[in-house]
């Protein structure tokens, strides 16, 4: 059986990318034979956060025009073996993405035994977010705790409910989740950024996890190694957890209190 | 040949594509032959609601003019409006001097809601039937009184979507999203929060109404009465409403 997961958000920069790499590693920890596809044509950054951007010969688009074939595109991650990046390309446009193309990929990998496909999409509305979850069985949806990424977010659901293959053949729209990245709980509880509950509500679907904002982010992206590797890191362990929900294990929210302040600052305020 | 001509054709179809869509446009209904006098009116509204407003097309509705105006004198009142900052794409439908008006200004007629021309077309049977519409309770039975039929949307209505129940009652079971839209010639029932706009009554019903278990709309309309909320008053933000028309005014209470 093979799942494929878009992951998704209609905004930019609210970590799409970021989550698409720590989840793939998460589930390859696992034991989940896993591939995941760079859909931003044009702005190839998974490679560079799975730091794999040195090995890439071949990507998406070459394999969609058949100038290689999905053997040869699909690049080994260095840490474990039943991991696979298939990375962007960084010269074409965004045309070289076709439906058939896409689907003929998704196919192939199928047919390779894998477990899980996980698409990272690229912003927006248009092609190349619509070809990464149009052939889609589950959503996740990633979110900042803002106004203007939970519109987008809406936005998005909207899609998912009606441009996806599932959603054509009316086999409904799929399990869809919301994952929230860069989560400040000191700032939730101040009121400058919107609570769990707040993004829950308006948006009605279940949340997966509540990634909090850490600055061990960037530090992992810049050296290659997908964040979750960190142990250390709360983004990190927040990211196992949102794997383990992913695969339907019952785990309690972590990170999403802002630590309570001790005795004398309770008393005195500072 | 044949193949060689289709061929041909079917290439010069390709340079565009027709389609059709259902567009809900906003009727611009001029009471006051005066340019000036027009174009503060319509800037007040833009500055209202420039989210709504701005750059948005309209159709322009000369029909309370008597007498209408020349080329001349449309021409201007079209430009006002322009100034004041929406765009008109066309005249609503009138009489035959709205016709030759559209003709000479090379614009097109966009019928307005149904029910404003149908009665005009046959005023005495149109006028009773429209008279016990608005004495009859709500929901507003069919003329052939027929049971009331209604759309049923049972998913949420998400941001950039748009519902449309044409001749019916809409239900919304789930919330209607920021910038969504709904729109009901009926009432709209939505079970869950209305955080974007509905419109009930849009082929002029004005008996219609507007329910919804959580209000939180950036516009709500009757009939063509529109309110915008740029702010929610709080006596009612969150709450269960029920939203109807009385003497023209919208009126808003909880439930
Ligand atoms: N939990 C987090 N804490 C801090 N920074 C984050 C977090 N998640 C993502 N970022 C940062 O946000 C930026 C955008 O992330 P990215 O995954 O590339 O977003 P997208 O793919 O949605 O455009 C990057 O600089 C990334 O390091
Ligand atoms: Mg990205």
């Amino acid at each position: 059986m093979t799942e494929t997961i878009v992951i998704t958000s209609g905004k930019g920069g609210v970590g799409k990318t970021t989550t698409s790499a720590s989840l793939s590693v998460g589930l390859a920890l696992r034991g989940h034979k896993t591939a995941v596809i760079d859909f931003d044509v044009g702005l190839r950054n998974l490679d560079l956060i799975m730091g794999c951007e040195r090995r890439v010969v071949y990507d998406f688009v070459n394999v969609i025009q058949n100038e290689a074939t999905l053997k040869q595109a699909l690049i080994r991650d260095k840490r474990h073996d039943n991991l696979f990046v298939l990375a962007a390309s960084q010269t074409r446009d965004k045309e070289a993405l076709t439906q058939e193309g896409v689907g003929r990929v998704l196919d192939g990998l199928q047919q390779d035994g894998f477990e899980y496909i996980v698409c990272d999409s690229p912003a927006g509305i248009e092609k190349g977010a619509h070809l990464a979850m149009y052939f889609a069985d589950r959503a996740v949806v990633v979110v900042n705790p803002e106004v203007s990424s939970v519109r987008d977010s809406d936005r998005i659901l909207g899609l998912l409910a009606s441009k996806t293959r599932r959603a054509e053949r009316g086999e409904g729209a799929g399990a869809q989740h919301l994952l929230l990245t860069r989560y400040n709980p000191v700032r939730v509880e101040a009121g400058e950024m919107m609570s769990v509950g707040d993004v829950e509500e308006i948006l009605g679907i279940p949340v997966l996890g509540v990634i909090p904002e850490s600055e061990q982010v960037l530090a992992a992206s810049n050296s290659g190694v997908p964040v979750i590797h960190d142990a250390t890191s709360i983004a990190g362990q927040a990211y196992t957890d949102a794997v383990a929900r992913l695969l339907g294990e019952d785990v309690p929210m972590r990170f999403i209190d802002a630590p309570k302040k001790g005795f004398f600052k309770r008393m005195f305020g500072t | 040949m044949n193949a060689r001509t289709s061929g041909t054709a079917a290439e010069a179809l390709e340079a565009a594509d027709v389609r059709f869509g259902q567009v809900g446009i906003a009727n611009v209904r001029v009471r006051n032959a005066d340019p000036a006098t027009l174009r503060a009116a319509i800037e007040l509204r833009v500055r209202e609601a420039p989210a709504l407003f701005e750059r948005a097309p309209v159709v322009v509705d000369l029909s309370f003019l008597s007498p209408q105006p020349d080329a001349a004198g449309a021409r201007a009142l079209l430009q006002a409006i322009r100034d004041a900052g929406m765009l008109p794409v066309g005249l609503a439908y009138g009489d035959e001097a709205t016709d030759a008006l559209a003709h000479q200004l090379e614009l097109p007629l966009i019928a307005k809601f149904r029910a404003a021309y149908e009665r005009a077309a046959s005023a005495q049977p149109a006028a009773e039937h429209a008279t016990h519409t608005a004495t009859a309770a709500a929901p507003t039975p069919s003329a052939a009184g027929e049971p009331v039929t209604a759309l049923q949307h049972p998913h949420p209505v998400r941001t950039g979507q748009q519902v449309y129940a044409q001749g019916c009652d809409l239900i919304v079971v789930g919330a209607v999203a920021n910038g969504a839209e709904v729109l009901a010639d009926g009432n709209i029932h939505i079970y869950g929060a209305l955080r974007g706009r509905a419109f009930a009554g849009t082929a002029g019903d004005k008996a219609a109404r507007i329910f919804c278990s959580e209000f939180r709309a950036e516009i709500v309309s009757i009939a063509g009465h529109y309110r915008v909320f740029e702010e929610l008053p709080s006596s009612f933000a969150g709450r269960a409403v029920q939203i109807w028309l009385e003497h023209d005014k919208l009126q808003i209470d909880p439930l």
